[in-house]
């Protein structure tokens, strides 16, 4: 597969002093599913906007589509996602800011119409489409600032904690909207709960902004030793069933572990078996 | 905190979203949000220019019975507009409120030894009408236009780039900044009990005052990103809502057109 986003040797550190990101390497290929993720403070944000093209790392280039460096050439397929969706969402009425991307990146006005009504109504956006986005709720302004991205039906989507306050319904939702995206899916987040449901390669970053690990979801999730490490939590299905399977049978999503249970019981109950 | 900044602070930001709540009439079903917003735009600025240049209070009040009209045909409120509109002419009555006693002319009383005279009643009346009308005219187009329209019909009209940039950026980070203040002094609020007093409120004034600053560039910044992140390094292109114009949109254009070129001849004729 060929990358689509392709970084050497990233250094990033803020007029502060903070280093934020310290010589990262990191490919992404055409259609993976990745999920970056690294404690608070680890620089997971910062890999993003260098990743996406909205900071200008200190050391390092960035490759697009094996084009180009400048990401505002190819800014139409790159769809990023910040973390605060007030930092998204400045228009007069939701209505407007779903439509900004399509807009400016010169999409259609009667397709983009007609993705912002399909979005709108995926994520319980409809009724609210004329009402400025600061009288939305957190969870309200975080779907809409996540169909803000998917309005322009970008190639790459770098989605920095887009569950954000979401509740379960939208939380679930949004996680289906990602995973039938028909493109390469890049997650930012803490939480590694979403992860098995979306990413098949999970990229670590410490807490000194170096990559602790680059490597399959399965690898990844089931190493508590170095999730550990680098201050996080296994998924919670991790955690439930360490110690009673093998690593490689661990389920890592609430349905595997149903299954897994399903399984257990059957072969303990013995009318079940019959 | 109590006192003069989170009285000052909520009355800013309390101005500033009855704007976006502006937007609710300028959805609703009237003349003005009928037409095209390219002839709203130029019709009403046509009228502002018309006003500006009467020298003649008769055509001044024509003028502004013409906006109340508009108005009334729009399904704004007298009241409403009028209160948008009445801070900047009084502000101004106030400015030129000294040639009612400074211009030559009858005498129509005398205030502390000085002669209030006809002609410099009449300027301050004139002046203040003038300037009434025209921020209302402009209120009108607030109001009955919403502010993407505005843009796109800046951009339909080729005003320059840069211009229709400005404007648009500026709304929409005024919003945000003021936004950005008033959650300064909601977390402030939180933790703060009893009454701080004048001295107290000025010190908790001039801490937030840096920190705002602060905050302001910093959420400047991740707004651009945000922007720039869908497309707005670029020019900026919302949609245009104009369409083909229609009778009331070349009605309205007929009338503003007159309306400025008799203000003209009016003024200019020996």
């Amino acid at each position: 597969m060929e990358p689509v986003i392709d970084a050497r040797g990233l250094t990033h550190a803020y007029p502060d002093g903070t280093t934020a990101l310290r010589d990262v390497d990191v490919t992404i290929r055409r259609g993976e599913r990745v999920a970056v993720v690294g404690a608070n403070g680890s620089g997971k944000s910062t890999l993003q906007l260098a990743l996406g093209g909205l900071v200008a790392p200190s050391a390092g280039e960035v490759t697009y589509f094996g084009e180009t460096t400048d990401a505002e050439a190819v800014r139409e397929r790159l769809g990023v996602l910040l973390q605060d969706p007030d930092d998204y969402l400045f228009n007069t009425t939701v209505r407007e800011d779903i439509e900004y991307g399509p807009a400016q990146l010169g999409l259609p006005r009667e397709r983009a119409e007609r993705r912002v009504a399909a979005l709108a109504d995926e994520l319980g956006l409809t009724d609210l489409l004329e009402r400025p986005p600061f009288r939305l709720s957190g969870g309200e302004k975080q779907r809409a600032a996540v169909a803000s991205v998917l309005a322009f039906d970008p190639d790459v989507l770098l989605l920095d904690e887009p569950f954000g306050a979401v509740d379960a319904h939208y939380r679930a939702r949004i996680r289906d909207l990602v995973t039938a995206h028909d493109g390469t899916v890049v997650l930012f987040t803490p939480s590694l709960d979403a992860v098995p449901e979306i990413a098949e390669r999970v990229v670590v970053v410490d807490r000194d902004g170096t990559l602790a690990a680059d490597a399959p979801a399965r690898d990844v999730l089931t190493d508590r030793d170095l999730l550990s490490d680098v201050g996080l939590r296994p998924p919670t299905t991790v955690r439930l069933f360490a110690g009673l399977v093998d690593d490689d049978a661990i389920p890592l999503t609430v349905a595997a572990a149903r299954d897994l249970l399903d399984d257990a019981r059957s072969a303990l109950d013995p009318q079940r078996r019959r | 905190m109590s006192g003069v900044l989170a009285r000052t602070v909520e009355t800013i930001t309390g101005a500033l979203r009855a704007v976006f709540a502006a937007e609710r009439i300028a959805d609703a079903d009237g003349f003005l949000q009928r037409r095209d917003p390219r002839v709203a735009l130029c019709a009403l600025a046509a009228l502002a220019l018309g006003v500006v240049l009467t020298r003649t209070l008769g055509v001044a009040l024509c003028f502004a019975a013409l906006t109340a009209a508009l108005a009334r045909l729009s399904a704004v409120p007298l009241r409403r507009l009028f209160a948008r509109s009445a801070v900047v002419p009084l502000v101004s009555a106030l400015v030129v409120l000294p040639q009612a006693v400074l211009l030559p002319g009858d005498a129509l009383l005398r205030v502390a030894g000085l002669a209030v005279t006809d002609a410099g009643v009449a300027y301050v009346l004139l002046f203040t009408v003038r300037v009434g009308v025209g921020v209302a005219l402009l209120s009108l187009l607030v109001l009955t236009t919403p502010f993407s329209a505005v843009v796109a019909a800046l951009r339909d009209l080729r005003v320059p780039v840069a211009l229709v940039w400005v404007v648009a950026v500026t709304y929409r980070y005024l919003f945000l900044f003021f936004d950005e203040l008033q959650r300064l002094v909601l977390a402030r609020n939180s933790r703060t009990t009893g009454e701080t007093g004048l001295r107290g409120g000025w010190r908790d004034a001039r801490r937030i005052a840096g920190t705002f600053f602060l905050r302001t560039l910093d959420r400047g910044e991740r707004v651009g990103r945000g922007m720039r992140a869908r497309g707005g390094a670029r020019p900026p292109s919302p949609y245009g809502r104009s369409r083909r114009l229609d009778a009331g949109d070349c009605a309205l254009l007929a009338l503003a057109g007159v309306a400025v070129v008799a203000s003209g001849v009016m003024r200019w004729s020996p």
